[in-house]
This record gives structure tokens, sequence and C-alpha cells, in this order.
């Protein structure tokens, strides 16, 4: 099974539990296709760096299994066509930006040669003769996506890349993302972000707790959440609320801050106006509202179900 | 492997830590092993008390016993340098995490430790060759000054010499290199390494040395076996402080070639089965 069959990341039941007992990903099924850029989406802790790690081959999982760019991970056939920035962009503190990417390539088997495109696509060539250690944290995430990049991938895993950027270099990450997945490559990208992920993924896959409890487009996963509602502003609340229980169901209704929001088609708006009004409620605001990403994270992750207690002497597989 | 190897080179030349690890080797062993000795046995002290007599032992230092001291100096200084050098390129892969780093590239885990194995092979070769080149130009001025003269050891004494050598300095990088695999700290290799060496072998190893049990014990470990290795080369007289050997030097050779191998086997059988990463 290799790219060309449309997924470039496939995992069966992945399971990682580690011998402290926590359990980290807990059946775990992913699919990247060939070519997307895919956001891996989760809080802190939800298990998305423990994923990314068994699909480079670094921890091995204790059940389930995977398939990486055509291999089993971490086999020298997934890792030649796989790049990845796990984690934290780790690198020899007394060699400088150009001589880490050298070990790397040599490590690599990638000619020398490469080493120059990959510094310029990153912006990074007029630092590349300074020490590693002096690097801001924007400096080595940049040096960690140019080291990713040295094989000329087609598959990119990359960890939080923009963590510990400022507004700037957030920015210029983003963009550089988005020049990544050009030429048909594959970026399976971990974020906590929701901004991030909205703006530079074509798929996302939500993990909370250690599982996968949605994977879709944004769109697709603002729908399976509800997707619109109708925002209403009355006063007087009370007067609006019992009012609106006798025209709606009560799953249809949640009030924030003074405001309704209505699970309804846009096209009843006009009609529940009305009632409003002539039942004496003063309307002010009356829209319909996209909900956002954001809405839809805090809804799945709170939802997700909190992963069983470890069995009593149960551990990592040897 | 020739991969790792590579990538290993550029590591070990540009890595200062190395270069001053063989600059106190060498400045150690020229001059407390050589100037100082030579300096101190030309004209000792009123109350200098030995059964051989300062104008012999002084010839400690000259070409005909440059096998023996050397090596004697290589056991103690030697064998720590060896360990701290082992340690740092196994142990601070963890610290700084490049060992994550280094295995999502192309390479097998096998592939990358034997690359860094057959690195320190040759950086604990070059560093035997060196060391028996400097040691043997300052005998040579040593004797030089002194007026006399010596005769060099055979060329067999001298290839038997430097690859006694060569295998001590390989065995102690190896243990260290072991050791930075199984405890992943820098601090705990090389803590627990020289604590190895200065107390269970150099202490408890001459304490316990004549007590039946534990002489059986001591028989295996490789400070005892490189030991008899180095007292198979003689000094050119009779040094008062010879202590009797509990194996001979060839069962020295084998043991320390199989301590070599263990700790090889050992540090690629966790390199390649633990985790990296996680709690």
């Amino acid at each position: 099974m290799g790219l060309a069959q449309g997924l470039a990341v496939e995992t069966r039941g992945l399971t990682k539990r580690y011998r402290t007992g926590v359990l980290a990903v807990a059946d775990l099924n992913l699919q990247v296709r060939t070519g997307e850029v895919y956001g891996f989406l989760g809080p802190n802790g939800a298990g998305k760096t423990t994923t990314l790690r068994m699909l480079s081959g670094l921890l091995r999982p204790t059940s389930g299994s995977a398939t990486v760019a055509g291999g089993v991970p971490g086999s020298p056939g997934s890792l030649a066509r796989m790049g990845a920035m796990v984690e934290t962009p780790a690198f020899y503190p007394y060699l400088s930006g150009r001589d880490n990417l050298r070990v790397v390539a040599r490590y690599a088997g990638v000619p020398a040669s490469r080493i120059e495109p990959v510094l310029q696509l990153v912006d990074l060539t007029d630092r590349a003769r300074h020490k590693f250690r002096t690097y801001s944290t924007g400096m080595k995430q940049r040096l960690g996506v140019a080291a990713a990049l040295l094989k000329e991938p087609e598959l990119l895993i990359l960890d939080e890349p923009t963590s510990g950027l400022d507004p700037q270099g957030t920015v210029e990450m983003r963009e550089l993302i988005k020049e990544l997945r050009h030429g048909g490559r594959t970026v399976l990208l971990s974020s906590h972000l929701l901004n991030e992920v909205e703006l530079t993924c074509d798929r996302v896959g939500v993990i909370a707790k250690g599982k996968l409890v949605a994977e879709g487009t944004v769109d697709e996963l603002r729908a399976r959440s509800g997707g619109r509602a109708l925002l209403v502003r009355a006063t007087p609340v009370d007067q609006a609320r019992r009012l609106l229980q006798s025209l709606l169901l009560p799953g249809q209704i949640q009030v924030r801050d003074g405001v309704f929001s209505l699970a309804v088609e846009p096209s009843q708006a006009a009609g529940i106006n009305r009632r409003l009004v002539a039942d004496g409620v003063d309307v002010s605001e009356l829209r319909v509202s996209e909900q956002s990403l954001e809405d839809v994270f805090l809804q799945l992750t709170e939802q997700a179900p909190t992963l069983p207690a470890p069995a009593s002497g149960g551990g990592e597989k040897p | 492997m020739i991969a790792s190897l590579r990538a290993e080179s550029v590591k070990t030349r540009k890595r200062w830590a190395n270069w001053i690890l063989f600059g106190i080797l060498l400045l150690t062993l020229l001059l407390l092993g050589y100037v100082l000795t030579y300096v101190l046995l030309s004209n000792p002290p009123p109350n200098f008390r030995s059964q051989v007599p300062a104008r012999i032992l002084k010839r400690e230092v000259f070409p005909e016993n440059l096998i023996p001291n050397v090596l004697a100096f290589s056991s103690t200084i030697g064998a720590a340098i060896m360990i701290i050098l082992g340690g740092l390129s196994t142990a601070s892969e963890y610290g700084w995490l490049t060992v994550q780093t280094i295995l999502i590239q192309k390479p097998s885990r096998t592939a990358v430790l034997l690359g860094k194995l057959a690195m320190l092979a040759i950086v604990t070769l070059l560093i035997s060759v060196v060391t028996l080149a400097a040691t043997a130009l300052t005998s040579y001025l040593l004797v030089t000054i002194d007026g006399t003269s010596s005769n060099w050891p055979s060329t067999t004494v001298l290839l038997k010499g430097f690859g006694a050598l060569w295998l001590a300095f390989a065995v102690w990088t190896a243990f260290g290199m072991f050791l930075g695999v199984a405890f992943r700290s820098t601090a705990a290799a090389i803590g627990g390494g020289l604590t190895y060496l200065f107390v269970g072998e150099a202490l408890l190893g001459q304490l316990l040395r004549n007590t039946e049990g534990v002489k059986e014990v001591l028989r295996f470990l490789p400070g005892v076996n490189a030991g008899a290795v180095n007292a198979s080369f003689h000094l050119t007289f009779r040094s008062p402080d010879t202590a009797t050997q509990l194996v001979d030097a060839t069962r020295g050779t084998i043991t320390l070639v199989a301590y070599l191998v263990a700790f090889t086997v050992l540090a690629l059988l966790i390199f390649r089965r633990r985790d990296v990463g996680g709690s």
C-alpha cells in the first residue's frame, strides 16, 4: 500500500499505554488522504504528540497498527518518504544551523546540495552559520521545518509548528505550510490552535482524551455539531423564554449572556420574530450565526468520554 | 551504517568537549606522567625514600619503558576520560532530544548505533596513536635532556602495547556509551561510570584483592583484566609496588574483548527496543 493508492497515513486501532499506566491514545482510526493538509486538532495532553511519535516510529504502539507513507512506521522505507518535526525542533547546540542540516542530510542520505535550498525556503540563510543555541524559538522552528524538508518528502508531519512563535512568526509559518502543500505533498499538522487549523487545513481530525472524536472538513464538523443557529436578543428575557419554550423543543434553545441561540432553520426567523413582537417582547437583535470551529471543538472535546483507568498491573508491552 | 558514520564524523569533529577531553588526557599524561616525574626524580627531595634509587626510577619515563608507563597511566586517567567520551556520545543525544531527530531520518536504529560505535572505534584508535606518539616524543626529549641513552622497545612490543592501549580505551569507551544508552542521562552515565571505576575497581579492587571469594569475583572485572594485560609489559627495573595479578594477560585480553562485545550488544538491544519520548 503506498501513497499512490490514496492514503498517506492510515491507523487501525492504534493504542498506546505508557509504562506508568497512562492510556495516551486509544483505538485510534485515522485516515489522511494523499495531497491534503490534515489538521490533527486537540487540547494539550489529548494524545496528538504520542500519535505522531508512533507514526514516526519513535514509540511502539501497545496495540493496533499503522501504515505511514506506504510502510510500517519507523521502517527505512517509510522514513525515506516522510519528513517530520515532532514536539520540538531538536538539534545539536554546538553546531551551526547549516552544520545541523549537514548532519541530518548525512543520516538521511541526501546530497549536501539540498541544504541551501531548504535554508532559503525557511528564510534562514543569513543565520545559517550561527550556532543553534543562539537561535530564537521561531528560528528553531524554521530549522526544524527545513530539516523535515531535506528529503523532499511526500508526507510531512509537523507537530505544533507555530508553538512559541510571535504573531508575525505564526503568520509566516502558516504561509510556509500553504507553500509546502504544492506538488501533491501531504501535510499532517497537529495543533491545539483552532484558527491555525481552520486557515490551513482541508480536513480535520479532532482528538480528545486519546480518542478521535470527529473527522471531516471544517464545514462538515460545523454541520455535525448543529451548524447554523438563530441568535435572538430579546427583553424581558423570562417572557421571551416562556414563549420560545412554547414554540420549540427544549433541546433547540440555549441562553448565554441574555442571548437565545435557537437551533432552527433561518427561514423560521421571521415567524419567530412576529410571535415575539405580538406577545409584547422587544427584539433588539435577530441574526443567523455560523457556529465557529471553536464552538465545535469545545463541544466535541467536552463530550469526549473519559478513558478507562489502567488495568492493575497493566503496562506497556515490552 | 555508513550514513550514520558520516553524520557522526561531523558531530565528533565539531564538538569542543571531545577536543577538551583529549587535551586533558594528553596534558595530564605528559605533564604528570612524564615531565613532573622526571623533574622530581632528577632532583629528589631530601626525605625521598624508595627501595629503588631515584636515578633508576626516573628511567620509567625513558623510551625503554614507553609501553608500560603509557598503559599504567591510561588505566586510570585514560579510562576515566574514555568513560566520559563514551557517555557524552550517547547520553547527550537524549539530553538534547536529538535522538528523535536522528531516528526519523532514513537509517534503522541498528545502523544509527553501529555508526556511532564505528566512529568511537576510530576516535579511540586516533587517540591511541597520538597518545603513543606524543609520549614517545616526550620520552625521547627527556632522555636527550638527561644526556643518557635508552633503547626503544622492539617493534613487536610496540605493536602489542598499542593493541593493548586501543583495546583498553575501546572497552572503557564502550562502557560509557552503554551507560549513556541505559541511563539516557549524561550526569548519570558519567557519574555511574566514574564511581564504578574509582570506587568499584580501584578502591574495592585493591582493598579486597586478597580476600578469598571476593578475589574470584575480581577476576571478572574489566579493570582487573586490563591491569593484567598492562602488567605483561614489564618495566626495565623491578618496581617495589608491583601488585600480583589475579589473571594472566591472555585471559585478560579475552575478557576485555568479551566486555567490548557485551557492552555493544547490550547497548544495541536497549537502543533498538526502547521507546523514544513520552512518559
